[in-house]
């Protein structure tokens, strides 16, 4: 008896022990992380986390166009916003001036950069996403950039022509550019990255028109094309097109595993690799020789990399970190906000185009019926989800083309809120009050506002829909690209060109058993006619044209109902000057004009 | 001889001719021969020490309370916890349709730990039978038979014993589709082990004492025995370790909802802070409240838990 007594009060300390830690871990978590990554086991990636920050895209190589590339076949290419030649641009605002880096009075000075995203490595030609673009674009120099309306600026091309029938493009290499193992940048690198994109990057589409890269000279490079391609000066963008080093990489070793992706990184960017610990730490040095005379001004670039976006606000109030895209959810960017020693800005990153969405699997009977879809389209109130449950921080969006794009087209039906009209069209459909049941499904641990609202408005309609839960993000990725769910939240990118972010989508043989490809089963032949026209249409007038038609055929189909476009929200510190807004690319640009007032 | 056991011991050794079955039998207990108290009687006394302890019955008013809240509020205060009622991160105390403010999506904050408290305490009961049916078969069939079966049982005990319980719990609600019912299974399958050793311990101790021989001795059946002699003797350490079973599920509802493999459909207050814990910064009312919900209810269960077991403590008798 004795002996049971001593035994169970051990029992019954230790349990109230483990249940006060428990406690004081939730509390604890409930202070701190609002995404508990690679914590304690990896189905911890389920945590809800009310309106990340797309995590889940950006560091996603499988993800975005992910191996869409199969689908989308050769039948597409980009547009060219600026249509001509885009000839002598050379040396406007990128080439460093006398202003570099104000006067030259202010070179010096480490930029901390906090970030969620775990790059898988540094090598932007066989890598997509954020995670790898942000350092990637630091490291490697690429041949075009683009300002702040999609217009391309001399980087290492210092010019370039686009044949007039769109089927070859010839870029002028800068004569003095070199790797950061002093070994000149020549056209057969530019050759050799194009060629590496073109075999492993996942958005297969950029390059798929590509025949062939003639090197006439050292400097000259001409991309030969099977089709009129718009989207391939855009493709040259900097997170994109990086150009590496072909006397490194051009060993035979498979590119998405090669050891130098990481170590001893040899670069054509205006920093080179100084640290790199993977998930923690990446430490980029001032390269003295590049190419931008005068730049770049910081001597440091620190990434520090974290999982926690609450630490990053925090570090950020504190002036420990300077500059974050990775802020976590609303709260903490209004937070920001308030706060005057911190700057924060929706401007930057335009190409991006994230676009919420409520999409329907066109394979479910009553989900088929385009009535019921559009009764949940007038069911919906984007304005109210965006302004009063987002607080301002989205914006409404009625197409699949994001408003920043030169393609968007607002003038299609935005299904303003209408309960009674929707509550017709069930009618019609042969649902009453409460006969129709459905599920919705969400990524795991950003989008469940999106699925609750809508639960709530559809309620309000009639329609019973229940949250249908995925534990991580792999099993809901399974499930929609398996056509296993009724409706979902999704989030896509448009990534600059509707060549490369936007047809995925929609095209009929695109359906492919892949997340983020055409997961509803939409299949409309005049839609395919139009996009292979668009995407081979050099004008860009008829090219938007074209795109405009496309977007009303889906407003009023509903194959997927768009709800808003969440901002890409940059904070930084005032003493970051020329910081990375004022581009279409935001941080996935090369930062060596940033420098630092302090 | 505690009291506690001694009921039962005192009638079988009075009563040696008597037909077995009355050696644990309620009427058994205030049979002849009672060597101490006279006529108190020991559930009587267990109750008087109870009583006695100010932080258990302080856990009995908090968990009465609690329960009030759960099962009468929702009469009481009828906002429904999903509906949106008011503009999102409302604090508390500044809208009168949310008392406790609300959430991100603009969800009834009070109105969620009311209508969370019927889920958490459903699913902790839910999960604590659950333990109750499994630990107690399996110890009590290893703790009577031994032998092979006891060590066949108890490895299988342990194989569950090892698991790391929260992990093994969300392998299984990921597994399936997050319900209330999936939820109190998991916690259910992982959280039986520590039961079943109690219980096994028990009925060691206890199959070779003198009236459970003396029941074997009159012809009753294994099974009589089991469940009218031993099974009785065996109850005061179980229904302490059941009370804090109680606040051990609701724990790990908690915690299996606040990492995301909660039902969403079903509000509960560890849904609730996982969910809104990314606002934790700028809305401290969303989660602190549910919060606060889980840690008075575990606490009350600790209390009534700890004083249940120096209640029924021999050694704290007659002070």
């Amino acid at each position: 008896m004795r002996i049971t007594t001593t035994r169970s009060a051990q029992r019954r300390l230790g349990r109230m022990l483990i249940a006060l830690l428990a406690v004081f871990a939730l509390i604890a978590a409930a202070c701190g992380s609002d995404d508990d990554g690679d914590g304690a086991a990896p189905a911890t990636t389920a945590a809800a986390d009310s309106g990340g920050d797309g995590d889940d895209m950006a560091d996603d190589d499988d993800g975005m166009a992910g191996d869409d590339g199969d689908g989308m076949a050769d039948d597409d290419d980009g547009h060219d916003q600026d249509d001509d030649d885009g000839d002598g641009m050379a040396d406007d605002d990128m080439a460093a001036g006398p202003d570099a880096c104000n006067g030259g009075a202010n070179v010096g000075g480490t930029l901390i950069i906090g970030s969620t995203q775990v790059p898988r490595h540094l090598n932007g030609t066989v890598q997509s996403g954020y995670a790898t673009a942000v350092p990637g674009t630091q490291l490697n120099a690429s041949p075009l950039l683009y300002d702040d309306e999609y217009n391309p600026m001399p980087y290492l091309a210092e010019s370039w022509d686009v044949a007039d029938d769109g089927l070859s493009v010839t870029l002028h290499l800068v004569e003095d550019a070199v790797f950061h193992d002093g070994m000149p940048i020549t056209s057969a690198d530019v050759a050799f990255s194009i060629q590496t994109v073109q075999a492993n990057h996942p958005f297969k589409p950029m390059y798929a028109p590509v025949t062939s890269v003639d090197t006439p000279d050292e400097h000259t490079a001409v991309i030969n094309l099977s089709q009129p391609h718009p989207a391939i000066l855009l493709a040259m963008s900097p997170g994109l097109l990086p150009i590496i080093p072909k006397h490194i990489f051009d060993d035979g070793q498979d590119m998405p595993t090669h050891p130098r992706n990481t170590e001893n990184f040899v670069g054509s960017g205006p920093f080179r690799l100084a640290e790199y610990e993977p998930g923690t730490i990446i430490r980029m040095e001032r390269f003295d020789d590049f190419f931008i005379e005068g730049t770049p001004c910081l001597d440091e670039i620190v990434m520090e990399i974290t999982p926690d976006s609450t630490a990053i606000v925090l570090s950020l109030e504190n002036g420990t970190t300077h500059l974050s895209s990775t802020l976590g959810p609303a709260a903490n960017v209004l937070r920001l906000m308030d706060n005057p020693d911190v700057e924060v800005t929706s401007q930057g990153h335009e190409a991006i185009g994230q676009i919420n969405w409520l999409e329907f699997n066109l394979a479910d009977p009553a989900l088929s019926d385009v009535r019921v879809r559009q009764a949940i389209g007038y069911a919906i109130d984007r304005q109210f989800l965006s302004e009063v449950i987002e607080q301002g921080l989205t914006f409404p969006v009625p197409t699949g083309i994001a408003a920043a794009s030169p393609f968007h087209n607002a003038d299609v039906n935005h299904y303003d809120k209408d309960i009674d009209r929707a509550k017709q069209l069930l009618a019609e459909a042969g649902y009453g009050e409460g006969e129709l049941e459905l599920t919705i499904d969400y990524i795991p641990p950003a989008f469940v506002v999106h699925a609750e609202y809508v639960v709530q408005a559809l309620e309000e309609a009639g329609i019973n829909v229940e949250l249908s839960v995925s534990p991580d993000f792999p099993t809901w990725a399974q499930r929609v690209s398996g056509g296993d769910y009724q409706m979902t939240i999704n989030q896509v990118w448009n990534w600059g060109d509707p060549v490369i972010g936007v047809h995925r989508t929609y095209l009929c043989d695109n359906r492919v058993g892949v997340i983020w490809t055409n997961n509803t089963g939409y299949c409309n032949p005049d839609v395919d006619a139009l996009l292979a026209a668009a995407g081979q249409e050099l004008d860009p007038v008829a090219r938007a044209g074209l795109y405009a038609e496309f977007q009303e055929i889906v407003a009023d189909e509903v194959p997927i109902f768009f709800l808003n476009t969440p901002s890409f929200w940059q904070a930084y510190n005032p003493s970051v000057m020329n910081p990375p807004t004022n581009n279409i690319w935001g941080q996935m640009s090369p930062m060596h004009q940033v420098w630092l007032d302090e | 001889m505690s009291d506690a056991m001694g009921r039962g011991e005192m009638a079988a050794a009075d009563l040696p001719v008597a037909p077995g079955p009355v050696a644990g039998d309620e009427g058994g207990s205030g049979g002849p021969g009672q060597q101490n108290a006279g006529a108190v009687r020991p559930g009587r006394e267990t109750l008087r020490l109870f009583m006695r302890n100010k932080a258990a019955v302080a856990g009995v008013v908090m968990l009465v309370g609690i329960i009030f809240m759960t099962v009468a509020g929702p009469r009481i205060y009828d906002n429904d916890p999903k509906d949106i009622v008011a503009i999102p991160l409302t604090g508390p105390g500044e809208l009168e349709e949310a008392r406790l403010g609300t959430d991100y999506l603009g969800r009834d904050v009070l109105a969620g730990v009311i209508g969370g408290g019927t889920t958490s305490l459903t699913v902790a009961a839910m999960a604590a039978a659950m333990v109750l049916v499994i630990g107690i078969s399996i110890g009590a069939l290893a703790g009577y038979y031994g032998g092979w079966l006891d060590s066949a049982l108890m490895r299988f005990t342990e194989f569950f014993q090892v698991l790391p319980a929260l992990l093994f719990a969300m392998v299984l609600v990921a597994l399936f589709e997050p319900s209330m019912w999936t939820i109190s299974f998991a916690i259910g399958v992982v959280a039986w082990p520590g039961i079943a050793r109690i219980t096994r311990a028990e009925f060691l101790r206890l199959r070779n004492l003198e009236f459970v021989r003396a029941a074997r001795a009159v012809g009753a059946t294994d099974w009589r025995i089991i469940r009218k002699v031993v099974f009785p003797n065996a109850l005061p350490p179980l229904i302490v370790s059941a009370t804090l079973i109680m606040g051990t599920a609701i724990l790990f509802e908690a915690g299996l909802a606040f990492l995301g493999l909660g039902d969403p459909n079903t509000t509960s207050w560890g849904l609730m802070i996982g969910l809104n814990r990314g606002n934790f910064l700028t809305a401290w009312w969303s989660v602190t409240f549910p919060g606060l919900a889980i840690f008075f209810t575990v606490l009350s269960f600790s209390l009534i838990g700890d004083g249940l077991q120096d209640a029924y403590n021999p050694k704290l008798r007659g002070r």
